[in-house]
């Protein structure tokens, strides 16, 4: 057995027991911790791995979440139903903002993703009737597929997803297609030479982050039982860029440190709650300026010296 | 619509329009000189309308007030480009973008835990009723707006032709190597460009002040003035006046035919239309597609 299967099972067991000592708080806390991670690492694959730009992947995530709750509120569909309704909603808005996006990079990426971001929260502010509008939207209690979902099942129903979608993460960026995104970041013209269409391969980056995205944000839906445009702002989409900038670009497990540590630190600074912003941003620029690598990377980078041997990211 | 209507929305969408081009020019200033977009410059609006909030506070008069609001507008952006924008200039275009954005955040979030979400408003001694100019209503406000920036504008000119500082900062957007071995210094003209440009971001903070009062969400107009900024193509001082008076014209008008709803979208769908199109702007050079 490899170390780290044994350090993934050493944290895998606290998350599986949690229901049974933990407060409801805490299993609310790490259900948004879950959450986290999977929106995470569908930006992780589009922005650390493809290298694109996103500030929009907090309104995808909200398109995942209002559609979830729209079809269950006001469809009566089961959860079953919605919550893969949602992902494949989410995907084809994402695909359809990535395909002219595709041929951007870099500061007009930056523009289009944040126009994006503003027309969702303006669609959902100015249609009230619908969305709820500021006021949110509140849901009734869920069933899945005439289950009702109470408290516990829900959390190893979002635990089992997050197992899956990590899982997922790891294998699409260890595929061809993950290769393709790395190509695709370091040269252009190296994709290009080696037959990587970097057009068709963004495209590809673009619709994957916001099927994980869509996913994340029909979990929240279920999670958190309200939602309002607030949850899906420019601070959302920074706290996750916040995540895997500090966990590690281009690593999934980089995306679930990242997630993990940046939602529980404002918990340990409880009291202090109106600094969170303060304490995000201060982390997020320090990230960028002393550690670009993130925790993983750093970590893989000083195990690397320690085993005296070529350091390799997970 | 009648003349006299169209005439009045006119005049409003062209003050609204002059304040997205005072925040787009100072966009374009460093932007020009650094090819660093900054994302904070929002916040640099919000902090200078606060900042001339505390001076008031002392109770000094509203003629000192302005010039020490801009001072220290400017000395805070000699700061923010010399502790963060110096140690990552030639970082990749990502970590520019988010670390200005992260700046923003921490500016933003500093000022709602010492002030909340109150809104303030700052006594300006010129604001007053409307009065009646021929068949229009004018706020004062709003003629002031349009004046500043006038003002503004030619000044722009003047100091970019004329003085030693601002051709430094034309030659350094041209090609940084080349200023620098014609012994321009150029680490002074990035801070130089800063200070400018958050002299004229906090100019814009003075200006909305007395017209939809000083809150945390002041900054929030930077996302129209980046449509202008792109309606201009980034980097055109002429483009960005150009992009702010249209767009603040051109929303007002929508505004009033269409409804609120579409006056909010218009911006946003003109910002993705162009960038996808023509990302070089209606103004800009053909080379800018980075």
């Amino acid at each position: 057995m490899r170390l780290s299967h044994v350090l993934i099972a050493i944290a895998a067991a606290p998350a599986v027991a949690l229901p049974l000592f933990g407060s409801s708080y805490q299993i609310y806390l790490a259900e948004l911790i879950l959450i986290n991670v999977v929106a995470a690492i569908g930006l992780n694959l589009l922005t650390g791995n493809c290298g694109q730009i996103s500030l929009c992947h907090a309104s995808l995530m909200a398109i995942g979440a209002y559609t979830t709750a729209l079809l269950t509120t006001r469809f009566a569909v089961t959860y079953a139903l919605a919550l893969p309704a949602g992902i494949v909603v989410t995907t084809l808005l994402g695909a359809s903002l990535g395909y002219p996006a595709r041929r951007l990079s870099g500061l007009y990426l930056a523009l289009v993703t944040l126009g994006f971001l503003e027309v969702v929260s303006i669609v959902i502010e100015e249609f009230p009737d619908l969305t709820g509008g500021v006021r949110g939207l509140k849901l009734a209690k869920l069933e899945f597929a005439g289950w009702p979902l109470n408290a516990g099942a829900l959390y190893y129903f979002v635990l089992g997803v997050t197992v899956l979608a990590i899982r997922a993460g790891w294998g699409l960026q260890h595929s061809r297609y993950g290769r393709a995104f790395d190509t695709v970041r370091q040269s252009v013209i190296v994709a290009q030479a080696l037959a990587i269409p970097p057009a068709r391969t963004k495209l590809l980056a673009f619709s994957i982050a916001a099927a994980f995205a869509g996913l994340a944000g029909g979990l929240f839906t279920a999670v958190v039982g309200f939602i309002d445009p607030t949850e899906f702002d420019i601070s959302a989409s920074l706290r996750q860029i916040t995540f895997i900038a500090v966990g590690g670009l281009g690593s999934v497990w980089g995306s679930v440190v990242g997630a993990v540590v940046l939602t529980l630190l404002p918990e340990t600074l409880r009291g202090a709650k109106e600094y969170s912003d303060v304490v995000y941003g201060v982390i997020l620029l320090g990230a960028l300026v002393l550690a670009p690598k993130g925790i993983v990377g750093s970590l893989a980078l000083l195990l690397g010296r320690f085993h005296g041997g070529k350091a390799r990211l997970p | 619509m009648t003349g006299r209507i169209a005439l009045q929305l006119a005049l409003s969408g062209l003050s609204v329009g002059s304040i997205y081009a005072i925040v787009a020019l100072s966009l374009a200033i460093p932007f020009k000189a650094s090819r660093v977009l900054n994302f904070a410059q929002g916040e640099l609006v919000t902090l200078g309308a606060y900042i001339a909030l505390v001076l008031t506070s002392y109770g000094l008069p509203y003629a000192v007030i302005v010039p020490a609001t801009l001072l220290i507008a400017a000395a805070f952006g000699l700061l923010i480009e010399r502790l963060v924008i110096r140690p990552i200039v030639d970082a990749p275009e990502f970590t520019l973008v988010i670390a200005t954005f992260a700046l923003g955040l921490i500016i933003r979030a500093l000022i709602r835990i010492h002030w909340q979400d109150n809104v303030y408003f700052l006594p300006a001694p010129y604001a007053g009723a409307a009065f009646a100019i021929g068949p229009l209503r004018v706020n004062p406000s709003y003629l002031v707006i349009i004046g500043t920036t006038a003002v503004l504008v030619a000044l722009l000119v003047l100091f970019f032709a004329r003085t030693k500082l601002g051709k430094a900062m034309r030659a350094v957007s041209f090609n940084p190597i080349a200023a620098r071995l014609m012994g321009i210094r150029v680490s002074t003209v990035f801070g130089s460009a800063w200070a400018l440009s958050a002299a004229i971001g906090a100019l814009a903070g003075l200006l909305l002040a007395p017209v939809i009062g000083i809150n945390p969400e002041l900054g929030h107009l930077i996302s129209k003035a980046l449509v202008a900024a792109v309606i201009g193509g980034f980097g055109s001082l002429g483009g960005a006046l150009f992009g702010g008076l249209l767009l603040g014209v051109l929303e007002t008008y929508a505004g009033a035919m269409f409804g609120a709803a579409f006056k909010e979208i218009i911006p946003f769908a003109i910002l993705i239309a162009i960038l996808l199109v023509r990302p070089q702007g209606l103004w800009g050079a053909t080379h800018a597609r980075v």
